[in-house]
């Protein structure tokens, strides 16, 4: 038990007070009853069975912030990092700011932000690997940082920028609202610390004495539609009507009707003030740690539309493509095709942490899209498999119907799997705190990489046969060229709307469209013109004349590297773009445009500038792989092959389980 | 669980294993918090959190206190004594007896060859009181010379100066808790939310209970401005010019408190003439703000029943630091304003030991007060030492702001500085490097041997900090609190009172003079020495201190507590028991903006670091929030200039010029700039530091510069990175 003193502050004490039935979400603020299995059962920190002595243990939890007073001390993230242990780089609680008005009739409204322990918590959800549990006791949603494996999806639908994703330790943190102190009744330390009179804490709905308000939205704080947040404001005084960060996110928040109380997310156009508004290429800064992500869906996209054709053209007349016709070319096609699944998988497990936990993806189907998206791709992947193996004769010792009735049937399960798959990954990036994603042209231009790499590869392979053979190359070439015209207009009439939709919305995402104009304009230019070229040279190889020999299938070749480029740097733009709808930082902490100046100019080197110096430790996750897995081996060393196998077979029926609950 | 695994393993919270707190006071500002640092089994300190029971800080800590204990463990510490024979040398690891014999030979020698006062000494308002009286004993009492002063010339000496002049002696008369009593609080360049948390946090407490006008004057848009009822954004350097006139519409008025000005001032006739020059309307021009905001702020002021005023670094870096806290103690004077509850004169002090060293370094007189002009005093202290009093000096030598010239032009050739960093401190950061350059012998004792000013030394004696030692500082209340030792000293490094004590007994009158082992030994002295004076030490002993988290001075022998207030009778300390009201003309002598350098610069702190960075620059979850220097600048003055937000800035101004990350806000006036003063190779590259012509203080906020965008980003980022060794 945390060690109360016996002259502890009433300040740090939670009152004890009657609070409505239900929150102003309209849930029951009481989360368990006596009659309830989650009743009266020990949290287990550290390991200590006792049970907390707070009288209100089973009600919903938060943090009350009043705006108006937060003077940006720091004293509480400061008691937050010290109480948890944390490096420079890493923050449960942060404090940034807006700010408005001109000299001297300046206003600067501070936000100090950790998790809020959502009634809907969308970490939860999203997390593969169960890692997040939302308890009766307190209403705490508490992450095991032993089960994450450090995908970071959790930061992604985060809209507080609550899970924090330490990258030099390959896994996810966050508050735990120290309920370790709540158990014995004291407030979590943050809330204690707080100097100007701002952050409190209590049971949800209860306001702390001398506030009026218990707010759920002020500026800068994104809608608590997403994820009915456990944490209420005061926010009295009037503010400009134009509210800026000081970080370099491009987005500002403005009133815009008279007498309109709500302040909206707008673009904040950056450069614009000083008349130099910068357009430029920085193809250093596609790159990301989602690079893995960019090959690994691409790749995934280009193989399902790949075997989708070698499996289904020849039904459609592509004789040529069967299995039959060109047996050397369909068998190492599809062999191809595996090894180059497997190579994608194999690094879409280098964007983790701990890619030796791979496995652990499948442990929330019921609710993330991450595992469902795996085990989709898992299935079409094995069926693939199976595919491949039937058809290039691995099991030709058995009898020959058997053979092709598993071939069959491995091949029409990878048909449905396959697409299916795409749908679970775009379903991935459908995120409503990430709104540049939250949009349909995910789906349009993944299906849409399906239909234009699946063709482009399978017709210049076989083109190449072809024409090797002596044969003509128009017959596979114009049938195509339609498809990859289809896979084209699809991501074209995506981008077309989705720009359209970005302009409109006005929020973040219309920031990430200024981004993309700007700091990325011309790279955003050229791939839309490679688009268009692209389609065109399709369209006129599809409907004019597919050309013939060598010059034909050069010029197919070199459509080809014009449309992997475009994909590429569409696919790259497509991560490197999106802006969250997180806290406003400061001018140096959770400023991401100090962030990017710090790592360049070296001054990251230095642990105590509090950024990582680089964003890439796949070595560092390939060392951890390797040394913890060692360890794994020596405990199934020491503990027996048997047990082993006991557990492993308990570890898969609770994720059956946990499908189903 | 509501929803999450079926199986859950244990919640795991990061435990760092405390098993014992230790009671100690930061040792950062002057607040004065009580702390306890947490130790694990093995010892090491891996925690701090409040004293609840302490009346300051009531449980509470600021960012600095709350990492206190990473200190321990920072990087960069100095562990072996160093000594070197040139400054193009490489140091060397000695002994400690090595380096003290150098040093002390080389004190000699300098001292021969060209005279006592050819060495001077400078401290800091960092270390300890018992070590403080130490130092003053040896620098006084054995080596002799007159030339010795701390860096709180840099931050309290107008305070000091000021609250002489105005009541015949230094010495805060307020405490926190007036804030509990008071009906108006007027602070004049203070940001309590960052610069003091805590002290605001004690404000606050006040304001979630019952309100009052809180009114602050400041050029910058601080948050304790925006916290405020209201904030007068005054016209930088013209504090002197809204305090007249302030006190011009009271007697104008006649809001006056009659009875206290006769019965407890002097100076009256003078005092009301100068003023009656300061009508609001021509005051309006030169201050910047406007006559209704002064006719209200006076009314406001004088008719509340008790009202206080504040203030910190905007009135004391100023040309006029020392009026400006004249003209704060004149208000409360004619207001009756001293020595009542909720009304008083209240300096809010710098470092944790800034009061320390004013009451007992020797620094500007001798301990407890004295001076070195009264010949009772120099006896007194003479007999109780046991030395020659003709040993002494019979003025005052030079202030820290006056050393540095006089080694420039070679009166002074040889120099000890403790604690204290004036290659990042002092203004004009060249002008230091060319000073420093000339010295025969530096000496640095530091418990940082990274440290900038090690460029320049000859000998660095490693010491230890805070709670590695023991003894007590005194807050702005004066309020003496207990610092026990923690840990000892990592390495080789020393608690600065052994330094002392060894350093003494290599000079003869050294041997003469009793030089106690203990800080408890030497706080008997103190006691002592104290008895019956107004700061009056003789009823505290280390144990009540830890006891009631810190006693206030006066502590009379055989008192339970100590007295909140000074000043209560309405006696002060001039020979007639009268305060003086002193009138104050205002000489407009400050750099200004003109059309070559068009801004006004301003230095100042932030709340996560101290000082030079030595500490806070080291504690990653404090550096953090400002790991490189930057400048507020207004954006619409940005955008005539084509400068960027977190883009690098070129500053020029008539001494250099400095290379800084911008931070566009309207925080600060369009012709105005705001630069943190904790980085080194910034700031004071440009600052011009004119010098109070009382206290010796360097206006720090009053400097002209010109602002030009910078090309070649990449370039100013490399320079700037280079600046930074932590």
């Amino acid at each position: 038990m945390f060690k109360v003193r016996d002259n502890e502050p009433d300040y740090a004490i939670i009152p004890n007070v009657e609070v409505p039935e239900k929150s102003q979400h309209g849930t029951p603020i009481q989360l368990a009853d006596e009659n309830s299995e989650l009743f009266g059962k020990s949290l287990n920190i550290n390991g200590d069975a006792e049970i907390g002595y707070n009288p209100n243990r089973y009600k919903q939890h938060g943090f009350h912030f009043t705006a108006d007073n937060c003077i940006a001390c720091h004293a509480c993230e400061s008691a937050c990092s010290e109480k948890n242990d944390l490096p420079a780089h890493i923050s449960f609680r942060s404090v940034g700011y807006v700010e408005g008005g001109t000299y001297p009739a300046y206003q600067r409204m501070n936000i100090s932000m950790a998790c809020n322990h959502c009634e809907d918590p969308v970490c939860l959800k999203g997390c593969p690997t169960r890692a997040y549990t939302k308890y009766a006791e307190y209403g705490a949603v508490l992450q095991d940082p032993d089960i994450c494996f450090g995908c970071g999806y959790c930061t992604w639908v985060c809209p507080y920028n609550a899970p924090q994703l330490d990258l030099e330790k390959g896994q996810v943190s966050k508050c735990n609202m120290c309920v370790d102190r709540l158990e014995v009744g004291l407030k979590p330390a943050c809330a204690s610390a707080c100097l100007g009179g701002a952050l409190d804490f209590g049971i949800i709905e209860s306001k702390p004495e001398n506030r009026i308000q218990a707010k759920m939205e002020i500026p800068g704080f994104p809608t608590p539609g997403i994820t009915r947040p456990n944490i209420r404001f005061q926010q009295t005084r009037s503010l400009p009507k134009e509210m800026t960060r000081p970080d370099t996110m491009p987005i500002r928040y403005t009133k815009e009707e008279a007498g309109q109380a709500d302040f909206k997310v707008r673009v904040r156009h950056k450069g614009s003030e000083s008349g130099k508004i910068k357009r430029g290429w920085n193809f250093k800064k596609l790159s990301s740690r989602e690079d893995p992500l960019v090959f690994f869906t691409l790749i995934s996209q280009g193989v399902i539309g790949a075997f989708l054709l070698l499996f289904l053209g020849p039904m459609f007349g592509l004789d040529m493509l069967s299995v039959e016709s060109h047996p050397v070319t369909n068998k190492l096609m599809l062999v191809t095709l595996l090894v180059l699944e497997g190579f994608a998988l194999g690094i879409s497990t280098m964007h983790l942490g701990k890619p030796h936990r791979f496995y652990r993806a499948f442990n929330n189907l019921r609710y993330s899209p991450v595992s469902r998206e795996v085990a989709s791709l898992a299935v079409f992947y094995t069926m693939l498999g199976g595919y491949t193996v039937t058809t290039i004769g691995l099991f030709n010792w058995l009898p020959h119907g058997v053979v092709s009735f598993l071939s069959g049937l491995f091949g029409w399960l990878a048909v449905i799997s396959g697409p299916v798959a795409l749908y679970a990954m775009h379903k991935i990036y459908r995120i409503k705190a990430r709104p540049f994603w939250n949009h349909w042209q995910v789906l349009t231009s993944f299906y849409g990489t399906m239909f234009t790499l699946g063709a482009l590869w399978v017709g210049l392979v076989f083109s190449a046969v072809l024409l090797y053979e002596g044969s003509g190359i128009s017959e596979l070439m114009m049938p195509m060229a339609w498809l990859m015209v289809f896979g084209l207009v699809l991501e074209g009439i995506g981008l077309f709307f989705h720009a359209r939709y970005l302009e409109k919305c006005g929020n973040e995402a219309a920031a990430s469209h200024w981004v993309q104009r700007t700091t990325f304009g011309y790279t955003y230019v050229v791939r839309n013109i490679g688009l268009g070229v692209s389609l065109f040279a399709a369209l006129a190889g599809a409907v004019v004349c597919s050309g013939e020999g060598i010059a034909g299938f050069s010029a197919w070749l070199l459509l080809g590297f014009v449309i992997m480029a475009t994909m590429l740097v569409g696919r790259a733009l497509f991560y490197v773009l999106v802006i969250p709808t997180t806290m406003p930082g400061a001018f140096f902490w959770r400023n991401t445009g100090f962030q990017e100046q710090a790592r360049e100019s070296g001054l990251a080197e230095m642990p105590q500038v509090g950024v990582l110096p680089h964003e890439h430790y796949q070595e560092e996750a390939l060392a951890r792989a390797a040394k913890e897995l060692k360890e794994d081996l020596q405990t199934i060393k020491k503990q027996g092959l048997v047990k082993s196998l006991e557990q492993l077979k308990e570890n898969m029926q609770l994720v059956i389980k946990n499908c189903f609950s | 669980m509501l929803f999450g695994r079926q199986k859950k393993n244990p919640v795991k919270l990061p435990d760092k294993g405390v098993v014992e707190w230790k009671y100690t006071t930061c040792g950062y500002c002057s607040t004065g918090c009580s702390i306890e640092v947490g130790l694990n089994a093995d010892g090491t300190p891996v925690s701090c959190r409040g004293s609840s029971d302490a009346d300051v800080n009531r449980g509470k800590l600021c960012i600095k206190g709350i990492f206190e204990y990473e200190l321990f463990k920072s990087a960069g510490r100095g562990t072996v004594p160093l000594v070197r024979d040139k400054t193009i040398d490489a140091y060397k690891e000695v002994s400690w007896d090595h380096a003290l014999d150098r040093s002390a030979s080389e004190i000699k020698r300098i001292q021969e060859t060209y005279g006592r006062d050819s060495f001077a000494i400078v401290s800091t308002g960092q270390l300890l009181t018992e070590e403080f009286y130490t130092l003053g004993k040896l620098t006084r009492g054995a080596i002799g010379t007159n030339n010795y002063d701390g860096n709180t010339t840099l931050c309290m000496a107008s305070a000091v100066s000021g609250y002489k002049r105005s009541f015949g002696s230094d010495g805060p008369p307020g405490c926190y808790d007036d804030f509990e009593h008071t009906e108006c609080l007027m602070a004049f360049g203070s940001n309590l939310p960052e610069q003091h948390p805590i002290i605001y946090w004690r404000l606050r407490q006040v304001l979630e209970k019952r309100s009052f006008p809180v009114i602050v004057v400041d050029p910058r848009v601080t948050m304790f401005s925006q916290m405020a009822d209201m904030h007068l954004a005054i016209t930088p350097g013209t504090d002197v010019v809204l305090l007249n006139s302030l006190a011009h519409v009271i007697l104008k008025e006649g809001l006056e408190d009659q009875a206290y000005i006769k019965a407890n001032t002097s100076g009256f006739d003078e005092f009301s003439e100068l003023v009656a020059q300061y009508d609001p309307v021509s005051a309006s021009k030169i201050c910047g703000i406007d006559e209704d905001t002064i006719r209200n702020v006076a009314r406001l002021y004088a008719k509340a029943d008790s009202a206080m005023s504040i203030w910190t670094m905007g009135i004391n870096q100023s040309t006029h630091g020392s009026d400006g806290v004249v003209g704060i103690n004149s208000l409360n004077l004619i207001t009756g304003n001293i020595g009542v509850e909720g009304g008083t004169s209240l300096s809010i002090t710098g470092q944790c030991n800034a009061m320390g060293t004013r009451e007992w370094s020797s620094c500007s007189g001798l301990p407890g007060y004295r001076v070195l002009e009264k010949e009772e005093d120099r006896q007194y202290i003479a007999d109780y030492w046991g030395i020659d009093p003709e040993f002494f000096p019979k003025k005052r030598g030079m202030a820290q702001t006056d050393i540095f010239p006089a080694i420039e032009t070679g009166e002074i050739k040889g120099l000890w500085l403790i604690a204290t960093n004036p290659m990042t401190s002092m203004p004009n950061t060249a002008r230091i490097r060319k000073t420093l350059e000339k010295l025969e012998c530096l000496i640095v004792q530091d418990a940082y041997q990274d440290v900038e000013t090690t460029e320049y030394g000859h000998i660095f004696l490693p010491s230890g900090l805070w709670a590695e030692k023991e003894g007590v500082f005194t807050n702005t209340e004066r309020r003496v609190n207990l610092v026990n030792n923690v840990i000892d000293p990592p390495g080789l490094a020393k608690p600065d009172l052994w330094i002392f004590n060894q350093m003494a007994k290599r000079f003869d009158n050294g041997q003469k003079i009793r030089f106690p082992e203990t800080a408890e030994g030497v706080f008997k002295e103190l006691g002592e020495l104290s008895k019956g004076r107004m700061l009056d030490y003789s009823g505290m002993t280390y144990q009540m201190l830890e006891e009631q988290c810190g006693v206030q001075w006066p502590c009379t022998e055989g008192a339970v507590i100590g007295a909140p207030r000074l000043y209560t009778d309405g006696k002060f300390q001039y020979p007639d028991g009268k305060a003086k009201l002193i009138p104050l003309d205002f000489i407009d002598n400050n750099e200004k903006p003109d059309d070559e350098y068009p801004f006004w610069l301003s230095s100042g702190r932030v709340v996560e670091h101290f000082h030079t960075r030595t500490r806070t620059g080291k504690v990653g979850n404090q550096n953090k929030f400002s790991p490189t220097p930057y400048m507020e600048m207004n954006p619409d003055a940005a955008k005539a200039l084509g400068i960027e937000h977190m883009s690098y800035a070129r500053l020029v101004s008539r001494r250099g010029d400095a290379v800084v990350l911008v931070q566009l806000t309207q925080r600060v006036a369009p012709n105005t700039v705001f630069i943190p003063f904790h980085f080194h190779d910034c700031v004071n590259r440009l600052t011009l530091g004119l010098l109070d012509p009382y206290s010796r203080q360097p206006a720090f906020k009053q400097n002209a510069v010109r602002i030009e965008a910078v090309e070649d980003q990449d370039a100013a980022a490399v320079r700037n990175v280079a600046a930074r060794t932590y």
